[in-house]
């Protein structure tokens, strides 16, 4: 078996233009990665399409500028590419075909990137273990006995276990960063409008935001150049225009770094502390300022995050009626239509999620959470934003334990709000937030998290490729099909 | 002490969300809505806060599109249509009577 796709991308290039491979190569490389491995990373694989695109690409002269040309991509299956299936992992869309495509996947197709197929995640992206997909759960490739973290969870099984050098995925309160901890590979949630969610099927519009999950910090800012653009189909999009490597390798000295005390408190195993410890000595020995703060209303995310998420949910997934589009029940009424087909076509967590959402935002109730939610949300918001008019970042662990068993905890209905406990702040405040490993505990990785101010992102990649080539972490699965 | 949401207050739970459930299921529910909602009601303990909403975090002040229609076939749209005539969508007919 050939093994470009271990190679860097600048590597990769070097061969496309040299024309010693082309991009066919690459993307039978990819399948065969999909059908050694046996990691159900994949909904959909694209065999037919990204064939063709491939040999099409042939015709073409490699661009010299475009490190992109011809390399295969993955994409999280709530992203709307044409012609192939969007399921969002559940059984009320499994033969629901995109009819258009995502304005991230038209910029990815403009970069004539190839995309191999569609990757599995949680039902429509609620939980954090990848366990509640209609499709099976896709396998940790450190460990198959572990999750890999959710929702996101086939997109970083596809890169960690090297199908594809890039995926993208979608975060609502941690679906990039928390997969990217349990499987050793570097996630982006980038500030809210800075990519847009056009094409992405929503869950709760008000966090929701589609990023890039890749081998390393070079590559991933490499993809954010490319994917982040305003898109006047998404009203929330702004204008950006930067080069996100910019400030890759340059010295880190005198950066100001804030740590939230709530961050290192005891909901953080010891070993995880452990790890985020090395780092911050690593930090102060090359000159950066550390220091620990409380923030006001941090501990208050995860009540914040139910609602708003569950209430937001139960609206945009009303859409979901048996008449449209996706599953159909037989009745003999509009409401038995309804309630029959969201029954059959839902599963247990997204139906439990769009009932307390339900309640959430009936009558009343309305302003007693949902309302009373965004008031203390717009505090939470300006809480970090003090933080930031005294630090540059603020980094701590992206989660508080390696990944864990399969099938040990998808019964306790809160236990999935809790895993993303140290990274749903950054999608309260809409700032951007990344994790990379930061070292292994027990045979596996663990992440840790670099969250900056809107905009910040290009200072995130600076601290992170400093940690990235100081830790120079063997992050190769090896022969998973072993 | 409660431990659990009645039956009552489930079944109501489940018209608002468009859904039905077996007596099982219901079960199930009274316990894990009951573990939701006891969570999220502790909001109502929270009090020091300012009054200003946060609907998203989104700071642009133009928020209208081109005057363009989106180009997409009547055919393509179609194609995921469970239940069409033709061109057209497929609903079935309810007539309601005044009570």
């Amino acid at each position: 078996m050939s093994k470009y796709l271990d190679l860097s991308i600048e590597s990769i290039h070097e061969l496309l233009l040299d024309k010693k491979i082309k991009p066919i190569d690459l993307v039978n490389e990819s399948f065969e990665r999909i059908n050694n491995n046996k990691l159900n990373a994949f909904i959909t694989i694209d065999y037919e399409g990204a064939r063709k695109m491939a040999i099409e690409l042939e015709k073409e002269e490699v661009e010299k500028d475009n490190l992109l040309f011809g390399l295969p991509i993955a994409i999280k299956d709530n992203i709307m590419v044409q012609d192939l299936k969007c399921t969002c992992a559940s059984h009320i869309l499994e033969n629901f075909i995109s009819v258009y495509d995502a304005s991230v996947v038209e910029l990815i197709k403009e970069k004539k990137m190839i995309i191999i197929g569609k990757t599995n995640m949680d039902e429509f992206a609620m939980g954090s273990t990848s366990e509640t997909s209609y499709f099976g759960v896709p396998i940790n490739p450190w460990n198959k006995n572990k999750v890999p973290g959710g929702s996101s969870g086939g997109s970083a099984v596809c890169v960690a276990s090297r199908i594809t050098p890039f995926a993208l995925g979608s975060d609502t309160g941690g679906s990039i960063r928390q997969p990217s901890s349990f499987t050793g590979i570097v996630g982006m949630k980038p500030t809210y409008g800075r990519v847009s969610r056009f094409g992405l099927v929503a869950f709760a519009s008000s966090l929701d935001q589609i990023g890039p999950m890749t081998r390393n910090v070079y590559e991933n800012a490499l993809l954010l150049n490319i994917i982040s653009k305003k898109d006047e189909k998404d009203l929330t999009s702004f204008e950006t225009n930067e080069d996100f490597t910019r400030l890759i390798n340059k010295d880190i000295k005198g950066l100001k770094i804030a740590i939230p005390n709530y961050f290192v408190s005891d909901i953080v195993e010891s070993k995880v502390l452990d790890k985020l410890n090395e780092i911050i000595l690593l930090l102060k020995n090359k000159g950066c300022i550390v220091e620990y703060v409380d923030i006001n209303h941090i501990d208050k995310a995860v009540i914040l995050y139910q609602i708003i998420a569950m209430g937001e949910a139960s609206s945009n997934l009303a859409r979901y009626d048996g008449i449209r589009y996706g599953l159909k029940e037989n009745a003999s009424s509009l409401e038995e239509l309804y309630k029959k087909t969201r029954s059959l076509g839902f599963g247990t967590e997204v139906k439990r999620r769009i009932m307390v959402g339900s309640y959430i935002l009936s009558g009343e109730n309305a302003n007693i959470y949902y309302n009373k939610a965004m008031q203390i949300r717009d505090d939470l918001k300006k809480s970090f934003e003090n933080i930031f008019k005294d630090y540059d970042l603020i980094i701590g662990p992206t989660s508080s334990r390696v990944a864990y068993d399969l099938n040990k905890e998808n019964t306790d209905p809160l236990k999935c709000f809790l895993d993303d406990i140290l990274v749903m702040h950054a999608n309260m405040g809409g700032f951007p937030s990344m994790s990379l490993p930061m070292g292994f505990i027990d045979n596996l990785p663990i992440g840790m998290q670099i969250m900056g101010n809107r905009l910040d992102e290009a200072r995130m990649y600076q601290l992170a490729s400093f940690i990235e080539k100081e830790l120079n972490l063997n992050l190769e699965v090896g022969d998973i099909n072993e | 002490m409660k431990d659990k949401l009645t039956k009552e207050e489930v079944l109501h739970v489940l018209d608002l969300a468009r859904l039905n459930a077996s007596d099982s299921e219901i079960e199930k529910y009274q316990v894990e809505l009951y573990k939701m909602i006891k969570e999220i009601d502790k909001i109502k303990d929270l009090h020091d806060f300012d009054e200003e909403l946060m609907i998203a975090p989104w700071e642009n002040s133009s928020c209208l599109r081109n005057n363009e229609q989106v180009k997409l076939e009547n055919k393509d749209i179609l194609k995921n249509v469970p239940n069409k005539k033709g061109n057209f969508v497929s609903v079935l007919v309810e007539v309601l009577k005044d009570e």
